[in-house]
């Protein structure tokens, strides 16, 4: 995390140190519906970027274009440096540098926690079977779940099934973590505990975007807040800037529909 | 608590049972009479016919007949001695399975008593022991009996073999090849089996058994692959899917099989063209390939696209996101609908009589009636019944591991 007290950029594109994420002039189209409109995003390495805003602005469908599970029409998106483009071999890189958490978890049903966590690991590292456990086995530690590596995701609770999935995607090592509102689908109990292990994670310095509706993280981990609407970005700036002192008023008025 | 005489109470309890399930209205009280009487008439029909009017001396002096047809005398020892290995053999895997299963501390047999183990075997294979034992009865000579007792001693002594390895671990090495010879052993007892009396000329029920299984063997990964090519990206692949599903499922089986007896000629020269049983387990194998292919379509349709990103967004390769996350969960999706398949093929197989003109169960049973003993004298309704009764019993058998396979991967679960 980067002190609060550096420069506030009003342009999303300006960062701190060099950027692991560039998007620039992105657009989305679904059909004739235009998801995004003239993205323009950087994040530096070691920064912790949450997005924010009313459901169906694009939230989800920018990060989604991040790792190619949806592709972008217009504009150039480079994460550490290689372009997405149609090439598979690209796309492949990028997709082993980025983890994602899904807001449903995904977790592989018919595989036990351990085997989920070490499946990338082995199939695509090629990391021999006992690596890849004592690897799995560090990061269950690290999520606080060890106890649970033998059982299948459905008998672990939602918060337990969501630390679960960071912990696989943290298994690939990856340079940048997405989140898509993980903790939307949560008991409302549980949603602190997912929290919690995103927040070690970032005190680690791992480099995230994550979209979420809880202001609390927000306000707390994010070096940077992104407020989105109708496809495209509003407003950026830190969170006490953002919260205390929104300049456009779309983000006044969200903001005073939600707090 | 103080409990009334048990005889007042079970008397009560009876009652009281009867009056909410068969009498709770006049209606149902109508229906439980209407149709109680007609099960009771029906019941006491079938039984005056199997155990008083029948004539089953037709089957029972045919039975090897019906069962091998007209394999050679002096080879039916290799008829006795394969089913014993293969007793043994499925023994081993069933062992194998529950041995790993104790040691993985999943074992559902591991918390239940002797006399639960018992019901629970006696519901699975009870029914198919019995009707061993029902064709022993019929019988007259000792050598099925000793066949028999061999085959069953043979699937017990595997089983406790099988329970014993696998509740250890073994090398890489030596799992490997205890695996090739567990697969070996099939295709050596059926070289053994084709050297004394070839496979052109297998008839009975062995016939119906062996394409049977040959077919399901062989359509499963056909099917699997038909279903991903018509999910395919590349036309050609999607475009030629589609159009054989769509052709197979438009014909009658029947007609594809009298089709199989002829047409091969056009594209094969005669000398070459292959006998009548390979050409029936070909004709079942395409025809139940096209039809599982639409099953495991909708299996890859029932998992949630989530799996999908998520394998994606992990870097694994398309073939792996298919091969070890989507079809995995597809395949045991619709475990219920595969083995209705294959039970139908399992039914099937006695078209290829009338088709193909094979002299298998359901041909034999005609031809026997035409026997100088039994002719004109209306047995066919026991040689049908017989056929009925054998093909019922192999396919309630299937039906009933069926689910409990579902229950053993939960299927229900999610």
């Amino acid at each position: 995390m980067t002190d609060s007290n550096q420069t506030v950029f009003a342009d999303a594109t300006q960062v701190h140190g060099d950027a692991v994420i560039e998007m620039d002039h992105v657009d989305k189209l679904f059909g004739a519906f235009q998801a995004l409109t003239d993205i323009n995003l950087k994040v530096a390495r070691q920064e912790v970027v949450v997005i924010i805003g009313p459901s169906g602005s694009g939230k989800s469908t920018l990060i989604r274009c991040i790792n190619r599970l949806e592709e972008h029409d217009a504009g150039r998106i480079l994460v550490d440096g290689i372009e997405l483009s149609e090439d598979v071999k690209n796309i492949q890189e990028i997709r082993r540098e980025t983890g994602m958490v899904f807001q449903s978890f995904n977790l592989f049903p018919h595989l036990t926690v351990i085997d989920n966590i070490t499946l990338a690991p082995r199939q695509v590292r090629r990391m021999p079977k006992k690596e890849a456990e004592a690897l799995a086995m560090e990061l269950l530690e690290r999520v606080r779940i060890p106890e649970q590596a033998k059982k299948y995701p459905l008998q672990l609770s939602g918060g337990q099934q969501q630390r679960v999935a960071i912990a696989r995607s943290l298994a690939m090592k990856p340079k940048v973590m997405l989140f898509d509102e993980p903790t939307s689908a949560l008991d409302p109990e549980m949603v602190g505990e997912v929290l919690d292990t995103m927040k070690d994670l970032a005190r680690e310095g791992m480099t995230m975007i994550v979209v979420t509706h809880e202001m609390g993280f927000a306000r707390e981990v994010a070096d940077r807040v992104v407020f989105m609407a109708d496809g495209q970005i509003v407003e950026v700036g830190t969170p006490d800037h953002f919260f205390q002192n929104p300049q456009e008023d779309r983000t006044k008025l969200f903001l005073s529909q939600i707090l | 608590m103080t409990i009334d005489t048990p005889t007042l109470t079970r008397g009560f309890v009876a009652r009281n049972w009867a009056r909410k399930h068969l009498f709770r209205t006049p209606l149902d009280a109508l229906l439980t009479v209407v149709f109680g009487g007609l099960s009771l008439y029906l019941i006491y029909r079938a039984f005056l016919f199997v155990f008083v009017n029948a004539r089953w001396e037709i089957i029972s002096s045919n039975l090897k007949l019906l069962m091998i047809g007209r394999w050679p005398n002096d080879h039916v020892l290799r008829v006795a001695l394969a089913i014993a290995v293969l007793a043994l053999w499925g023994g081993l895997i069933g062992g194998l399975i529950a041995g790993r299963q104790r040691a993985a501390g999943l074992s559902v047999a591991a918390g239940m008593s002797i006399s639960q183990r018992v019901s629970d075997l006696v519901r699975r294979f009870g029914l198919m022991i019995a009707t061993i034992v029902l064709l022993l009865l019929l019988t007259d000579t000792a050598g099925p009996w000793l066949m028999a007792i061999g085959a069953g001693a043979a699937g017990f002594a595997g089983y406790w073999m099988g329970r014993a390895v696998g509740a250890r671990t073994l090398g890489k090495w030596m799992t490997r090849l205890g695996m090739l010879v567990l697969a070996a052993v099939p295709i050596v007892v059926y070289w053994y089996m084709v050297s004394a009396h070839p496979l052109g000329e297998w008839e009975g029920f062995l016939f119906n058994m062996t394409a049977a299984t040959a077919g399901i063997i062989l359509c499963f990964p056909l099917g699997v692959l038909l279903a991903l090519g018509r999910r395919s990206k590349l036309p050609l692949l999607k475009w030629m899917s589609i159009a054989y599903i769509e052709f197979v499922r438009g014909s009658p089986l029947f007609v594809l099989l009298l089709l199989a007896n002829v047409s091969l000629e056009f594209f094969v020269p005669a000398s070459l063209a292959p006998s009548k049983p390979i050409r029936a387990v070909v004709t079942f194998t395409l025809f139940t390939a096209a039809y599982l292919a639409e099953i495991v379509r909708g299996g890859l349709q029932s998992v949630p696209r989530g799996q999908e990103e998520a394998a994606k967004s992990l870097g694994l390769s398309p073939t792996k996101q298919m091969f070890l996350i989507v079809l995995p969960q597809a395949l045991r999706n619709v475990i219920p609908a595969q083995i209705g398949q294959f039970i139908s093929l399992f039914k099937d197989t006695t078209l290829a009589g009338a088709a193909l003109g094979i002299l298998d169960l359901l041909a034999g049973a005609e031809a026997i009636t035409s026997q100088p003993d039994f002719v004109g004298q209306g047995l066919i309704i026991e040689s049908l019944v017989f056929v009925a009764f054998l093909f019922w019993v192999g396919s309630f058998t299937m039906s009933r591991e069926s689910q409990r396979l579902e229950k053993r991967l939960g299927v229900g679960v999610r």
